[in-house]
């Protein structure tokens, strides 16, 4: 555009540019929308890279993922500490494997974080039960839970360890159609 | 053969990684003490000599790191001040290249703006999901072809026309009539005398009286050929042939949509295979706002795994059937088969009866409009009763839910689909007299007292259908959907409420877009006009469909997957397109043109008039024209074509091949990785139990 924006570097924004699935124009609305969550906190002036994260809390009021049962995974599996406070390199990272253009791969390893509740690069049963819970608004009777948990195992487990490891699990994802368009949030 | 640096190729993601060990890098995972051989492993220093030398896949590259993004920004400088020894003319190349890049990321930013509804489409699909947003994407897709296809149709076609009628340079060649076909030539399209002032609101809505003898149809068309000073447009021809063309291209648009919705099934190989998984895992849609959607969805998810499970139960059952219950049930679905191809063969009956019925009474009065409108009636009513008939039916067969519901829309598009065959094969032999003794024929080769210009009739008769069409949409939405609504919401009865809001059903609205379409491409040969008035309908219907969509409609329980079923929309379409075809290569071909009115009424055929200007091109192009007619070329080229086929098979079956080899090594090597796994634990548990002793 033609008016000089202050936010950012040239180069802090090729940076961008190059590390994420972004144009120059959609950054700057991103840093926007961080302002807007928390103004006093987040500088308009980034040129110096401050070191401001936000917390949990806040970023999981936006309205795209307010509504959205893995709202707390999503932003914790996007954090440094693993706690969801993002800072604003991590939030641009978030949205940018979840936009439309991060390629099925990308998108498989951060479905698997998500998923696994444990964190133990594992989806054991417990994690597919909270997922099936969180999915279904728990309205499933448990021994539907239960069967539905068991009968997704054994399609998705190749090495017969009754649980998914990441590979298990992006050999599932690699036969799913509607992955790529369910797994992707506008913003 | 490294199974991870064959299944990504070309793409990075699967060269790299993350690794659980702690190393110097902050990483986003807390420590697990048990080695991490699950996760992918990271190699912090790629052999970039085994990779390309380009700088645009190493932005690619760092895109798809699955890395925080400061270590990607740590990767970055690495990567800039790694400075390759290159020669002048490869960094040249390579800062281009960039520049490239840049231009094109800009290019197709600037495009997604532009695209057509493109807020519209992101909203609708936030809310009702991906298989309502598909009706809408259908709905775009069809608006952009009819669009163009006018744009086609009006620089050959309708341009030409208009400035050679102005010009009048042109004269319409005279044509030879033999004794006794003077009746032939009769054509008078303008009422006589003083007519009511409602004839003009009926003459809209049925495309005769002030509309007949104008643009919208073939009659008004000349066959001139224009001539100006050394420039000679034959206008006939160029009729045709943009006729033909308009064809190959709306062919052409279809194959490739469907050549890209393939493609993604193909990659995932198909039959959807572990249902239970992939709905846990890709069932939510991360992209719904709003709390009643996000609650909606969650019911329709829980309402999909207890269809699946009850589906499992209704297998179990009946496989457990004994074999006179197998008999039994089997002869009760033959039976209701039955049933179900009697009520379509009923509906044809009447869809060939109104026809006849209105294409033999033409009158001006007001009642006539019904008269005129009875076989769109009848069809609409066909389209209407039958499936709903149909559906209960369906419910004695006792198929498994998935099952019904491909029957049903199967028996709705070959019912939607076969009706209109039947009107335009009722419409074919009344013009020509192959339902009555051959006399009226006799003079001109077709029915000349019913059908002075029967090109002009078929086109009112396709304008009439879309007219209806579009009607009845506004129709159903202002008197049942609205009202539907506002009784829903203010009234607490238990039965109102138990039936609800009106849901959004994908499959029947994109087969009233379809057939929609086909009226189109079978009347656009005799009604130039019709793609541009189909533009703009299909525009309103967006609007009030995506309205109605927003205010009396709640998402359907049972949802369309939107992926496979993109390709059954565009497998319809084509069908439709098929159809259309068929009819106009019927008409092109065999029936005789009038002689009283349109670009062809000097000929015995339609198609003649490429033959009679082929002569008049140069020698040397005749040449070449009669050389790819003749057998010296087409044969070779089959022979070529048929080559090139069994070889793209042969490489599709390899491919599947090798897909299903590299599955059976991913789950040896699991195995394997687990026996080893055991064996060092048993051999640590024994070297251990021997220091104790």
């Amino acid at each position: 555009m033609g008016n000089k924006q202050t936010i950012f570097t040239d180069e802090q924004l090729d940076a961008y540019q190059d590390c994420t699935f972004f144009t120059r124009k959609e950054i700057l609305r991103l840093h926007g929308r961080y302002h807007e969550l928390a103004p006093h906190l987040v500088p308009m002036d980034y040129t110096n890279e401050p070191d401001v994260k936000l917390p949990l809390a806040l970023i999981v009021n936006m309205p795209e993922l307010k509504e959205n049962p893995f709202r707390n995974r999503i932003v914790e599996s996007f954090s440094e500490d693993g706690e969801g406070n993002l800072s604003f390199n991590d939030f641009v990272d978030m949205f940018s494997v979840l936009s439309e253009m991060a390629p099925r791969e990308l998108k498989a390893i951060y479905a698997f974080k998500i998923y696994d509740f444990n964190t133990d690069n594992f989806i054991c049963k417990e994690d597919l039960e909270k997922t099936l819970n969180k999915l279904t608004r728990e309205e499933l009777t448990s021994e539907e839970v239960n069967l539905v948990c068991e009968k997704a195992i054994e399609e998705a487990d190749l090495d017969g360890d009754s649980k998914l490891s990441f590979a298990d699990f992006e050999n599932m994802i690699s036969r799913a159609p509607d992955f790529l368009s369910t797994f992707h949030l506008r913003i | 053969m490294d199974f991870r640096g064959s299944y990504a190729e070309g793409s990075a993601a699967g060269d790299y990684g993350y690794q659980g060990a702690p190393e110097s890098l902050r990483l986003r995972q807390r420590l697990s003490a048990v080695p991490d051989q699950s996760s992918p492993q990271f190699n912090w220093n790629p052999d970039h000599t085994s990779e390309n030398e380009e700088g645009s896949s190493d932005r690619q590259n760092l895109k798809e790191l699955p890395l925080p993004m400061e270590l990607k920004k740590a990767i970055r400088q690495v990567q800039q001040m790694k400075v390759p020894v290159v020669s002048g003319w490869q960094s040249w190349r390579r800062s281009k290249s960039k520049t490239l890049k840049r231009f094109r990321e800009e290019a197709g930013g600037i495009l997604a703006y532009v695209a057509l509804w493109r807020r519209n489409l992101q909203k609708i699909g936030g809310h009702f999901g991906g298989g309502v947003q598909s009706y809408f994407l259908f709905l775009r897709f069809l608006v952009v072809l009819n669009f163009f296809s006018f744009l086609l149709i009006a620089s050959f076609v309708l341009v030409p026309s208009i400035i050679f009628h102005s010009r009048s340079s042109g004269n319409n060649s005279n044509i030879n009539i033999s004794a006794g076909q003077e009746v032939c030539t009769y054509y008078e399209p303008n009422p006589q005398g003083l007519v009511d002032f409602y004839t003009y609101f009926i003459d809209l809505l049925t495309g005769t009286g002030f509309m007949e003898y104008s643009y919208l149809f073939y009659g008004y068309y000349n066959n001139t050929e224009g001539i100006t000073n050394d420039f000679s447009y034959n206008i006939p021809l160029a009729y045709l042939l943009t006729a033909a063309f308009y064809s190959i291209f709306c062919l052409i648009c279809i194959v490739i949509r469907m050549g890209s919705v393939i493609r993604v099934t193909v990659k995932t190989g198909g039959r959807t295979v572990g249902g239970y998984s992939m709905l846990v895992f890709t069932g939510w849609d991360y992209g719904l706002q709003g709390d009643r959607a996000t609650k909606l969805k969650q019911n329709n998810i829980r309402y999909k795994l207890q269809v699946d499970l009850e589906e499992e139960r209704i297998k179990l059952k009946a496989a457990s059937l004994t074999l006179g219950q197998t008999v039994g049930l089997y002869s009760l679905r033959a039976f209701l088969n039955l049933i179900v191809l009697g009520l379509i063969i009923g509906a044809f009956i009447c869809i060939f009866l109104a026809t006849q019925f209105s294409q033999t009474n033409r009158e001006t009065d007001f009642l006539s409009l019904v008269v005129q409108y009875l076989p769109s009636i009848v069809i609409t009513l066909a389209n209407f009763v039958v499936p709903f008939l149909c559906d209960q039916i369906a419910l004695l067969e006792k198929h498994a839910p998935s099952t019904t519901i491909i029957l049903a829309l199967l028996r709705a598009v070959f019912l939607r689909l076969a009706s209109l065959g039947v009107l335009l094969i009722t419409l074919w032999s009344q013009i020509t007299c192959s339902t009555e003794d051959g006399g009226t024929c006799l003079p001109c080769g077709y029915n000349h007292t019913l059908y002075q210009c029967w090109e002009t009739r078929v086109g009112q008769e396709m304008y009439k259908l879309a007219m209806f069409d579009f009607l009845t949409v506004i129709a159903v939405m202002i008197l049942v959907e609205f009202p539907r609504r506002m009784v829903v919401d203010s009234c607490s009865w238990k039965l109102v409420k138990f039936v609800g809001r009106q849901e959004f059903v994908v499959p029947q609205n994109v087969l009233g877009l379809v057939y929609g379409q086909t009226v189109v491409w079978i009347g656009a040969l005799f009604c130039p006009l019709l793609p541009v008035i189909n533009t703009v309908k299909f525009i309103i219907i967006f609007y009030c469909k995506k309205m109605t969509l927003f205010y009396n409609c709640q998402p359907a329980n049972r949802t369309f997957r939107s992926t496979s079923s993109n390709f059954f929309f565009l497998l319809v379409l084509l069908f439709g397109w098929i159809l259309a075809a068929f009819t106009l290569i019927y008409s092109v071909a065999a029936i005789h043109p009038s002689m009283s009115c349109g670009p062809f009424r000097s000929l015995t055929m339609m198609w003649s008039v490429v033959p009679n200007s082929f002569h008049s091109l140069s020698s040397s192009t005749q040449d070449f024209l009669h050389y790819i007619g003749s057998q010296a070329f087409s044969i070779p080229l089959f022979v070529l074509s048929c080559v090139v086929l069994s070889y793209m098979a042969a490489l599709a079956s390899v491919y599947g091949q090798s897909v299903s080899l590299l599955k059976a090594q991913l789950k040896l090597e699991g195995r394997d990785k687990q026996f080893l796994v055991k064996q060092i634990e048993e051999l640590s548990l024994a070297s251990r139990k021997r220091q104790d002793c």
